[in-house]
């Protein structure tokens, strides 16, 4: 049972904390340096492997350029863009399954089908009816996010205790309100597992949608820069897609430890990264 | 008023190999402001009575009323407590209780002035801003219990409330449910396996037979609780009818076995 | 085990009505999704260039079929998706087991992984082929890339469930690390490692498509890019089509094949 909070003064307990973190990712740091070190001792081709400074200035000019800005602008938008979207139908759609037994039969077949779908296998499809642009990618982002996140509130929903659903309906909850009073927050936590897999999904098929084909987006950016022999360029939208990645997931874990803080499992499973 | 009638009712679930038979030919009568217990082995189908009365699960034969009218659904004249509490883990200790109040149109400065006097009630003041998750669960059943007097119904289903207490917290609640109970008069049925529980605590105690569940026996409680705990629970009235509880309970598990 | 007492033939038969029904019952939203499509397509709702009639659709895959244009590149992306998960899960389980058991080695590798784990691999696809060229190389550790991540961590948490009971009582009949690595530990993570695959496998052939259409070279990929390109729409649905069909069988082979390799895995365990 939690009691209440830490009571040691801050200061301390900050210190010991960034160490930590420090000597979690020092390997990461090795990492950077065995980097640096085996293309300026020459042991590899730059022209192959670019140095991580290489990169880093690279990824300076760009910067100073606004071009990553605006390409990262760009991505991230069409990305989180279609997560939102892709979630909240997805949230609404495994809703309707899990309370409906017809909706389960229509839906339930349909979902376990396209599951298997490559959705960036749609791309070409969208740019014949949409052709090359922000509709063409967001909507093959809605649909890689839709699955996930309508199997996870499926299971979630279905696994709501049903006395939680009683009690409410015996304190004269209308059938509809049990949905968003009810349902919903009781589910969240699975809800947000699949929201977190789908996050992976939408920069996977957003880089993949602008690789394919595509005006702007980090995606091309790094396909163009790899087509012209930029390779410095290119490993330094790389490197920006990597931290934005790792942020963005870093963003969510937090926001779901904070809307999810009165949940028993959400404290044991605080040690997932 | 709030009359209970039951009459014949039944339940039977559904199996592939067939319908198995949960309640058999129920009557049972429970008068405006009782205090009746029901008892029976494991399995007999004491809960499932409760949650047809809540209007959880459909009967498959016979009547419920209350007061005249035929049971639809839950309704909030029938207040349900279940044994896992079923307290709603996104709310603090005041929002759960405020819920049914919620439901039934109060505004926000009454919903919090009935549960400020509720938590008091309880003996739960300063955890109003907890989760169900920081509570013990002598704690979760308390906060169950005040939510659902919260909104006042005028009948209480209690489904083996203090089951998963240790046995001095389940003393102290039931001393406590008998205060409340003595105080507003709700009618009370309440469902546990406890001899003990149902003899202390009821004006009726009811024993089912196991599965089919079949009213057997009715015991009238007749017992002078005014000397407090320790002299009631030692008085020979009490044990007189407790060890006959007992023996009717006893004898419908060995039926059972056979 | 006892087997089974013998069915009586009518309720054999009984059962296989009642799954032939579930089995109509499932492809009910289906053939209704596909007779909406046919009707729209036909009533000229929309332009047979963006939509053209499942009949179409259904009479180029003969012609494709024959031609061997679908059978071909799909054996060629099949080859990619598990050559490279193979590898993924050679290389996979070897640092999961190591990292389980190594806490120095956990220590250097977890950052990476856990870096790793939610950028897009599909990224690294431009450097892939800049070193290993547009053939199936390039594809082939473009797939093993984006697969190791998730065998490590199935493997890893697979080698810490091992109950360190078991461990002792191997550590004290003299069981060496070596012995105690591949006689104790992997058999005991197998379940995991196998849930991993599962899981791991759409993610190889989605991998190996996508390369396929972004870099050409082969495959059912690049025959899409092709047809697309070329506005052969009946194709591309094709395609699209093989692809999905293709995702559809692997998933209900990898449910039977765990539960024909692993039938002792608990039920509360399974997903």
């Amino acid at each position: 049972m939690a009691g209440p909070g830490a009571t040691a003064s801050a200061p301390e307990r900050q210190l010991p904390r960034l160490m930590r973190a420090s000597f979690r990712f020092l390997p990461v740091a090795i990492f950077l340096l065995i980097w640096e070190a085996i293309v300026d001792l020459g042991l590899v081709d730059r022209s192959f492997l670019p140095s991580f400074g290489d990169t880093m200035a690279a990824l300076w000019t760009m910067a100073r350029d606004g071009e990553i800005a605006f390409n990262l602008w760009v991505s991230i938008y069409r990305s989180i863009g279609g997560l939102a979207i892709g979630s909240i139908l997805g949230v609404a759609v495994g809703l309707m399954m899990a309370t409906s037994r017809r909706a389960e039969e229509f839906f339930g077949p349909l979902v376990a089908t396209t599951y298997s779908l490559p959705k960036a296998s749609l791309v070409p499809l969208f740019i014949l009816w949409f052709g090359i642009g922000d509709v063409t990618d967001m909507l093959t982002v809605v649909l890689a996010c839709l699955l996930p996140v309508v199997v996870s509130t499926y299971h979630g929903v279905k696994a709501v205790p049903p006395v939680i659903v009683w009690s409410a309906r015996a304190m004269g909850t209308p059938r509809w309100k049990i949905l968003w009073r009810v349902l919903l927050p009781a589910s969240l936590h699975p809800i947000l597992i699949g929201v977190r897999i789908a996050l992976g999904f939408c920069f996977v098929l957003t880089i993949s949608a602008e690789m394919i084909a595509a005006k702007s987006g980090i995606g091309k950016l790094i396909f163009f820069y790899g087509e012209s022999g930029a390779y410095a360029y290119m490993f330094g939208g790389l490197a920006a897609v990597v931290v934005v990645a790792y942020a963005a997931d870093r963003a969510l874990l937090a926001a779901m430890h904070h809307l999810l803080r009165w949940d028993d499992s959400i404290h044991a499973a605080a040690a997932d990264g | 008023m709030s009359r209970i009638c039951i009459e014949h009712l039944d339940k039977r679930y559904r199996s592939r190999t067939g319908d198995v038979p949960a309640l058999l030919d129920i009557n049972l009568d429970i008068g405006d402001g009782e205090f009746v217990s029901v008892i029976g082995p494991s399995g007999c189908g004491k809960s499932t009575l409760l949650y047809v009365l809540g209007g959880f699960i459909a009967a498959d034969g016979g009547t419920m009323r209350i007061d005249g009218k035929p049971i639809t659904g839950p309704g909030v004249d029938r207040g349900i407590v279940f044994q896992e509490y079923a307290l709603f883990p996104w709310l603090t200790v005041e929002k759960n209780i405020q819920y049914g109040l919620e439901m039934v149109g109060l505004g926000r400065r009454e919903r919090d002035a009935i549960a400020r006097k509720l938590i008091r009630t309880v003996n739960l003041e300063g955890f109003e801003h907890r989760f169900p998750r920081e509570l013990s669960g002598g704690m979760k059943q308390r906060v169950a219990i005040a939510r659902t007097l919260a909104y006042d119904p005028k009948i209480l289903l209690l489904d083996e409330p203090f089951g998963a207490l240790d046995s001095q917290t389940r003393e102290t609640m039931q001393d406590e449910l008998r205060r409340l109970w003595l105080a507003q008069r709700k009618t009370v049925l309440l469902v546990t396996h406890d001899v003990d529980e149902a003899v202390y605590l009821s004006e009726r105690v009811i024993v089912m037979s196991s599965r089919p569940g079949r009213i057997v026996e009715e015991f009238k409680i007749a017992v002078d609780r005014s000397g407090g705990r320790e002299a009631t629970v030692l008085s020979e009235e009490f044990m007189r009818l407790r060890n006959a509880v007992w023996l009717c309970v006893r004898r419908q598990v060995s039926a059972a076995a056979h | 085990m006892r087997p089974p007492p013998m069915d009586s033939a009518a309720a054999m038969a009984k059962r296989s009505g009642a799954a032939l029904w579930a089995a109509l019952r499932f492809c009910f939203p289906l053939l209704l999704v596909l007779l909406a499509w046919e009707t729209a397509s036909r009533l000229g709702l929309a332009r047979p260039l963006f939509l053209p009639p499942v009949t179409e659709v259904a009479r180029q895959f003969g012609t494709l079929l024959v031609s061997g244009d679908i059978v071909g590149p799909l054996v060629l992306s099949l080859y990619r998706a598990f050559a490279g998960l193979a590898l993924a899960v050679v290389i996979g389980m070897a640092a999961g087991l190591v990292m389980a058991r190594s806490k120095w080695t956990h220590w250097a590798l977890d950052p990476l992984v856990s870096i790793g784990f939610p950028t897009p691999k599909i990224a690294f696809l431009p450097i892939f082929i800049l070193w290993f060229g547009i053939d199936s190389l390039s594809k082939i550790l473009l797939v093993a890339f984006t697969c190791v991540l998730p065998m490590v961590v199935a493997t890893y948490h697979g080698a810490l469930g091992v109950s360190r009971t078991v461990i002792w009582s191997a550590e004290a009949m003299g069981t060496s690390e070596n012995k105690m690595l591949y006689r104790i530990i992997l058999p005991a993570c197998l379940p995991y490692v196998f849930s991993g695959i599962r899981v791991t496998t759409p993610v190889a052939l989605i991998t190996a498509f996508t390369a396929e259409m972004i870099a050409g070279g082969g495959g059912v990929g690049s025959a899409l890019m092709f047809a697309q390109r070329f506005f052969q729409t009946p194709t591309v649905f094709v395609y699209i089509l093989v692809m999905l069909v293709t995702g559809f069988a692997f998933d209900r082979l990898m449910l039977r094949l765990r539960d024909w390799l692993i039938p002792w895995q608990d039920e509360a365990e399974r997903h």
